[in-house]
């Protein structure tokens, strides 16, 4: 569910178009007129067909042949797998329609295709037919061909039939670069790289042309926010607009690709990919302490580690040879699934569960393959059986976690602790030694005879006792053992028997006692992550029939599936064979599922739309070969993940102007051909980033425990019955980058809108438009106090208010306000200031907004009118947008 | 630039655009947001906001108000008479009826299933003469506008996976809620509040663990803005709804009308109607500040209205108060609206919760009903009360200790009842076999009730799909049958 525990949203698209409502008490009319509304709809169905007849993976022009991958799979998975596909169990007429030989063989009834032709083709026979019992597909499927389809289908078939497997299950193979016609080439800067060509080939292909290069103001805006998810601050504006020179552009990706705040952008994406987060979910939600895990991504990210590295050791890093902590911490990945730890619940059962989240989390983020399917079946689209589901299963079912527990530390768990808990694991540690060392020098002197210990003779004033009445336990323990390495029961027997007898002896016993006690209490309580282990005696693993956890069917082995390269061990796999399957160079989803979810980040849209889905029901990709090229070139490259964004980044088609005309968005309004840059609104974390780094309040702090910023009162235990009660931190905390917000996973954090629900893996982004966004943006404490230090930023420096403007505006926008513009915020600065004139009482009230400290030197009415001007530039489309 | 979407502007000049006073821009912009969702949605909008082609029919009811109970509340106490059971009160449960069924851990392991009668009293009510228990007595008053269905039957034994299943139909988390689908089907007509709107409460004593989970209320693989937006009991009713301290109402519209304005002059540098949605969005924004304020605000309720809905009329978070905001969202446009109320999980204190529960329900239920009736407004709202399961017919504790008797999960059977929106009054549908065991006659599984759901709206719950990891996803899966008996 994408949805946040946070910010709800609701349709947008609630809005009624008609006659305008008139609110109760208010004024407010909406000025829509009826023959406005008429226009609308007019205009909108004009968009509409222009929009179907526009870009679309299954487009056919009628000069082209008929491309089997692009437009026959698609349509027979769609239409006919259902009955002919991949699933055994319901599949009819002993036909497949997946597989090359089962659609040519020539059986008694003929063949369901003969190439060239469709008049004796059964499968067109069929589809063609007006007889309801002979037409396919059957009328009780709720499934028809349109005439274009079944005329696709004939084309085909005339065409020759030719049969190709699911694109996305061959290798790829780097294509040659397009050539290119020499009127696209003129453009200038076009191509600056592989990307460009590719691009343009397809855009001559429509007969369009890229758009202009953005201006260096918006190019260096796009870029920052997109590489560190922050926005450039001025000064590095000024010195990117001054420099000239060409590598201008590359020297400031080379700085962004370095900063320590790329590796906090990027690892947002993986967080929601890994369904990261600080509770376990479910009843009692139970905190966990999974950050540690985070700061590994975010360092790995940093470091630019390979991404094979980076997919092994965090799937299997805990079975690399000699495997470090951080390899071992690296394995978290895999446990930061869900856990149910409810009452009444079956161990095996919450067991079963989490293999099954672990294999479809890796299945989405490395395959681009919706296994979920096969837990209880065949796919019905893609060639992975339930069996081979199993298979894989197996290697993700030998750990010792058991389904049992509660709680946010359930073994196997790793000790991370952090250099407060190592301090005090330190200074625990070191008064037991002193204390330790106080009572044996206590206890020489007074059981004096050393070589028989307290079986002579006692001395010292303060003997009361008699050699004699000590138990012969106690007399053990104290001749034998050394109190450093005495165990409580032993110490406790000593302290209650010299009880009244030596009142010194007996403080020292229970000073010692105590400070073992906090060295435990201090071991015992550093933070631990969850992590993969594996079973010394392997777990068999079984097909599950209906995915039911104690329903066992027939015992299979690890494996793959056979539609994909073999493992590299023919037996004993184990999940590290696993892991570097992924990573083999022929592999074919891997590194294509991996650029385009990049690809995805920087675009809005990946080449392949469903970047969770390149199974056959999932979109084609706009632009194959460049897809293609990318994922070779990405491993090619040893897996280099800064280079591979670089790559994107210096490509002229990221450089693109996003301003669109009419033309153009009429035929392609999403940009899929890419005739323009990127335009979308920013993530709500990053529009939380961004507000934050303009005030200057955030710190510049990586990694650690998360925090808890300001956030409406009661949302916690309104979800939780009270029981989870949110204590918001003070000071910098507050501040800190959105990365680090505890993430309760039943209720999440609610200035966070549009983002995956960390529940289970999500590998897509959404972006929708409610007016509860509005309302976050507009209202929320840490808005209003960004603006509001903002604005004292601001009036600190000394400027006229135009000026000021000027630099308020170019640092949200990284340009200059038109005089339009500016005449509009002046305009407001003065109705602001003679408001908050003639309101001191609103004027402290606005100030008092959020818990950083005010420079009270400076006017209150000033301050309050210009942090409403921040308040309103915070709140700009251009702002919260990526342009 | 001569872009489409920006034709509809230039129908209102430059000039009429910002000469307009205080609304202006912003609110221009609201039929510009229509244009904008064309390309990013092709196929999809219709002048609703939902689907083209729907409703698939002409439906019966316009909205929804779902009273739902979590915990379950006990069918044989409350709905379900059987007299076998007072027959029966103390023996063993006879194997013939619960043929190895499975219940949750909780009594799997009890060997003991002593049949417990019902602890309340039946009597029959009204021209249909329907067996309502003596603990909901304003129930039983209105049950000539009710249908009981005494035939309901689910497939979980576990609170959060039989309330998933029957709001999402699906037991796992992750699939759009009854509310969502309606909302992406149907689109909205309330145009300053949300077409689909949460609101929870709990029983006094806090006697329930159960979440109120997020995802009960989600959107799934839909688009989240068609999720359920909850109303709070505390604070804002909607987040971050209120200006901030010093920002006034006319503050507010002041820099809208700025950032309008501004929004403006990039989209027509820019282009992309992404811009024109956004100056729809804070727009929006801004009148919901005025309509939620309005909504709850019971000045003008008289008295004798708030009196039906009981004491608890006035505390905010009540469900008492939650049924009286149900009838207000409904009066305003809001078409599903549900209410979830925690308190009905009684496995050891049956003899000291049922009632309480019953008292904190009863009466709002009722007067829900009967406040829509009297404003001609039952006819075409479908109001439902019901949990997720049922109540075993034996008990789970022991039997000398009273105090302490419970009755634990059970899907089997269970009796929920449903009001208005097109569906037969003064009936009882289905029933259970003579231990309230197993339902026996005119079965009714969770997807035939969001099957009939989905049907008296004016959908086919079969047609209404949406395309995820490659499959046609549905409210009902590929099952669900609509209760064609009792509809009108």
């Amino acid at each position: 569910m994408k949805v946040n525990g946070g910010l709800l949203q609701w349709a947008i698209t609630f809005m009624l178009i008609g006659p305008p409502a008139r609110l109760p008490n208010s004024s407010i009319a909406m000025p829509v007129s009826p023959a406005n509304s008429v226009f609308l709809f007019s205009t909108a169905r004009l968009l509409l067909c222009l929009a179907c007849l526009g870009f679309a993976p299954q487009l056919v022009f009628a000069a082209e042949p008929v491309d089997f991958s692009r437009d026959i799979r698609p349509l027979l998975s769609n239409k006919c797998f259902q009955c002919h596909g991949p699933d055994e169990s319901s599949r009819e007429a002993d036909l497949r329609l997946d597989v090359k030989a089962s659609v040519f063989t020539v059986s008694e009834e003929g063949a369901a295709v003969v190439p060239g032709r469709p008049e004796e083709s059964a499968l067109i026979m069929r589809v063609a037919s007006d007889d309801e019992d002979i037409v396919m597909p059957p009328a009780d499927s709720n499934l028809s061909l349109t005439s274009e389809e079944i005329s696709l289908l004939k084309r085909w078939v005339s065409e020759g039939a030719k049969w190709s497997e699911h694109w996305s299950f061959v290798a790829p193979v780097k294509p040659q670069l397009p050539t290119l016609k020499q009127a696209a080439t003129d453009q200038a800067n076009w191509p600056r790289n592989a990307i460009d060509a590719f691009v343009l080939a397809r855009l001559e292909k429509h007969k369009l042309h890229p758009s202009p290069p953005a201006t260096k103001e918006q190019l260096i805006r796009r870029v920052t926010l997109d590489l560190t998810g922050l926005p450039p601050t001025l000064q590095e504006v000024d010195a990117f607009l001054e420099d000239a020179s060409p590598t201008a552009y590359e020297k400031l990706v080379d700085r962004l690709l370095s900063s320590p705040s790329y590796g906090e952008r990027w690892c947002w994406d993986w967080l929601d990919a890994a369904r990261y987060a600080d509770s376990s979910g479910y009843q009692g939600d139970p905190e966990r302490t999974m950050w540690p895990w985070r700061d590994w991504v975010i360092d790995a990210l940093n470091a630019d580690m390979p991404y094979d590295q980076f997919t092994i050791e965090q799937l299997a890093g805990d079975l690399l040879p000699q495997a470090t902590h951080e390899q071992i911490l690296a394995t978290g990945f895999n446990r930061n699934h869900m856990q149910n730890g409810e009452g009444g619940r079956i161990a095996e059962e919450t067991r079963v569960e989490n293999v099954f989240d672990r294999l479809e989390t890796t299945g989405a983020v490395w395959l681009g393959l919706t296994l979920n399917c096969c837990r209880c079946h065949d796919h019905k689209f893609d060639p992975v059986l339930q069996r081979e589901y199993y298979q894989m299963y197996d290697f993700f079912n030998q750990t010792s976690e058991n389904g049992g527990g509660r709680g946010g530390q359930i073994s196997p768990v790793v000790e991370t602790p952090t250099a407060a808990e190592q301090a005090r694991i330190a200074a625990t540690k070191k008064r037991a030694a002193t204390l330790a060392a106080n009572l044996e020098a206590f206890e020489t002197k007074k059981f004096a005879t050393a070589e028989s210990g307290p079986t002579a003779a006692e001395s010292g004033p303060t003997a009361s006792s008699k050699n004699s009445e000590l138990p012969e336990s106690l007399k053990k323990s104290i001749r034998e053992i050394k109190p450093q390495r005495r165990d409580k029961k032993a110490l406790e027997e000593a302290a209650a028997f010299f009880q009244e007898k030596d009142d010194a002896y007996v403080k020292l016993l229970q000073q010692l006692l105590a400070a073992n006690s906090a060295r435990a209490s201090a071991a015992r309580s550093v933070t631990k992550v969850m992590v993969m282990d594996q079973l010394a005696k392997p777990r068999e693993s079984f097909i599950l029939t209906k995915g039911a956890y104690d329903k066992h069917g027939e015992k299979v082995p690890a494996g793959v599936p056979a539609s994909l390269p073999p493992l590299a061990v023919k037996s004993g796999a184990n999940r590290l064979h696993f892991a570097q399957w992924l990573m083999t160079p022929e592999h074919p989803l891997t590194a294509r599922v991996t650029v385009n979810r990049f690809w995805q980040s920087f675009f809005g849209v990946g080449l392949v739309k469903t970047a969770e889905d390149f199974g056959s029901q999932g979109e084609a990709p706009s632009h194959p070969l460049l897809l293609d090229w990318l994922a070779v070139e990405f491993h090619q490259s040893g897996w280099d993940v800064k280079a591979l964004h670089k790559l994107i980044v210096c490509s002229a088609t990221y450089r693109q102007s996003s301003k669109v005309g009419a033309a153009l968005l009429q035929q392609d309004p999403n940009n899929r051909l890419l005739a323009r840059g990127p335009r979308h609104r920013l993530p709500s974390w990053m529009i939380r980033d961004q507000a934050l780094a303009l005030s200057g309040l955030q710190p510049n702090q990586i990694g650690g425990a998360p925090m808890r910023p300001y956030q409406p009162p009661g949302i916690w235990e309104e979800a939780t019955f009270g029981k989870k009660k949110y204590v918001q931190d003070h000071g910098a905390k507050l501040y800190r980058r959105t990365i680090y917000i505890f993430w309760r996973r039943i209720v999440g954090p609610t200035m966070i809108f549009d983002n995956a629900a960390r529940q289970t893996c999500t590998v897509k982004a959404v972006r929708t438009n409610t007016p509860l966004h509005a309302l976050a943006t507009l209202n929320d404490i840490t808005y209003v106090e960004a603006a509001r230090v903002m604005a004292e930023h601001l009036l600190q420096s000394p400027a006229d208010p135009t000026q000021r403007l000027e630099n308020a505006f170019r640092s949200v926008t990284a340009r200059r306000p038109t005089p339009v513009e500016l005449k509009i915020l002046l305009h407001r600065l003065k109705t602001l200031k003679q408001h908050y004139l003639a309101h001191p009482e609103a004027v402290k009230e606005l100030l008092a907004v959020g818990e950083s400290s005010r420079d009270e030197q400076l006017d209150p009415v000033e301050h309050a009118a210009w942090t409403g001007i921040c308040s309103l530039l915070l709140n700009l489309d251009e702002t919260i947008s990526k342009q | 630039m001569v872009n489409p979407l920006h034709q509809h502007a230039a129908h209102l000049t430059r000039r009429q655009l910002f000469g307009r006073t205080a609304v202006g821009v912003g609110a221009a912009a609201l039929g510009t947001l229509l244009n904008k969702s064309l390309p990013a949605a092709v196929g999809q909008p219709t002048n609703h906001g939902g689907l083209p082609g729907l409703p698939h029919f002409a439906p019966k009811a316009k909205r929804v108000i779902y009273l739902f109970q979590n915990g379950a509340p006990t069918h044989v106490d409350l709905f379900d008479y059987k007299p076998k059971l007072a027959e029966w009160h103390g023996k063993q449960i006879p194997d013939s009826v619960v043929g190895g069924k499975r219940f949750s851990t909780m009594t799997g392991g009890q060997t003991l299933r002593p049949v417990l009668k019902e602890i309340t009293q039946f009597r029959q009510h009204g021209e249909s003469g329907a067996w309502v228990s003596s603990f909901l007595p304003k129930t039983a008053a209105i049950s000539d506008d009710l249908c009981f269905i005494r035939s309901m039957h689910t497939e979980a034994v576990n609170h959060a996976p039989a309330i998933t299943f029957l709001l999402t139909g699906s037991e796992m988390a992750g699939r759009p809620s009854m509310g969502a689908w309606m909302t992406y089907g149907l689109g909205s007509s309330s145009e300053n509040l949300p077409a689909f709107v949460v609101m929870t409460s709990r029983d006094k004593e806090a006697s329930c663990g159960q979440i109120f989970y997020d995802f009960y209320w989600g959107s799934g693989f839909l688009a989240s803005k068609y999720q359920g937006v909850k109303f709070r009991g505390s604070g804002d009713p909607v987040l971050y709804l209120s200006n901030p301290n010093g920002v006034s109402r006319e503050t507010r519209r002041g820099i809208l009308d700025d950032i309008a304005q501004l929004n403006e002059l990039n989209l027509q540098d820019f282009g992309d109607p992404e811009i024109a949605t956004r100056i729809a969005q804070y727009e929006m924004a801004y009148q919901m500040q005025a309509s939620v304020p309005e909504l709850t605000d019971l000045a003008s309720e008289p008295k004798s209205v708030l009196e039906r809905y009981g004491p608890d009329v006035q505390r905010r978070g009540s469900f008492a108060y939650n049924c009286l905001m149900a009838r207000r969202l409904a009066e305003r446009g809001v078409q599903f609206i549900q209410l979830m109320h925690a308190g009905w999980d009684q496995h050891n204190n049956l003899n000291t919760q049922l009632k309480i529960q019953c008292q904190d329900t009863d009466a709002p239920s009722a007067a829900l009903v009967r406040d829509l009736k009297e404003r001609g407004m039952l006819d075409d709202t479908l109001v439902i009360w019901g949990g997720e399961f049922g109540r075993t017919p034996f008990l789970q504790g022991k039997i000398e200790d009273t105090q302490r008797w419970g009755r634990d999960h059970h899907p089997y059977t269970f009796s929920i009842w449903m009001a208005g929106g097109g569906i037969q009054p003064g009936k009882t549908y289905g029933a259970s076999d003579e231990f309230g065991f197993n339902a026996v006659e005119d079965r009714v599984h969770v997807h035939d009730l969001q099957a009939t759901v989905l049907h008296l709206l004016g959908i086919d719950h079969q047609r209404l799909t949406y395309r995820f990891q490659g499959r046609d996803f549905r409210l009902t899966d590929v099952f669900g049958r609509v209760l064609n008996d009792i509809i009108v």
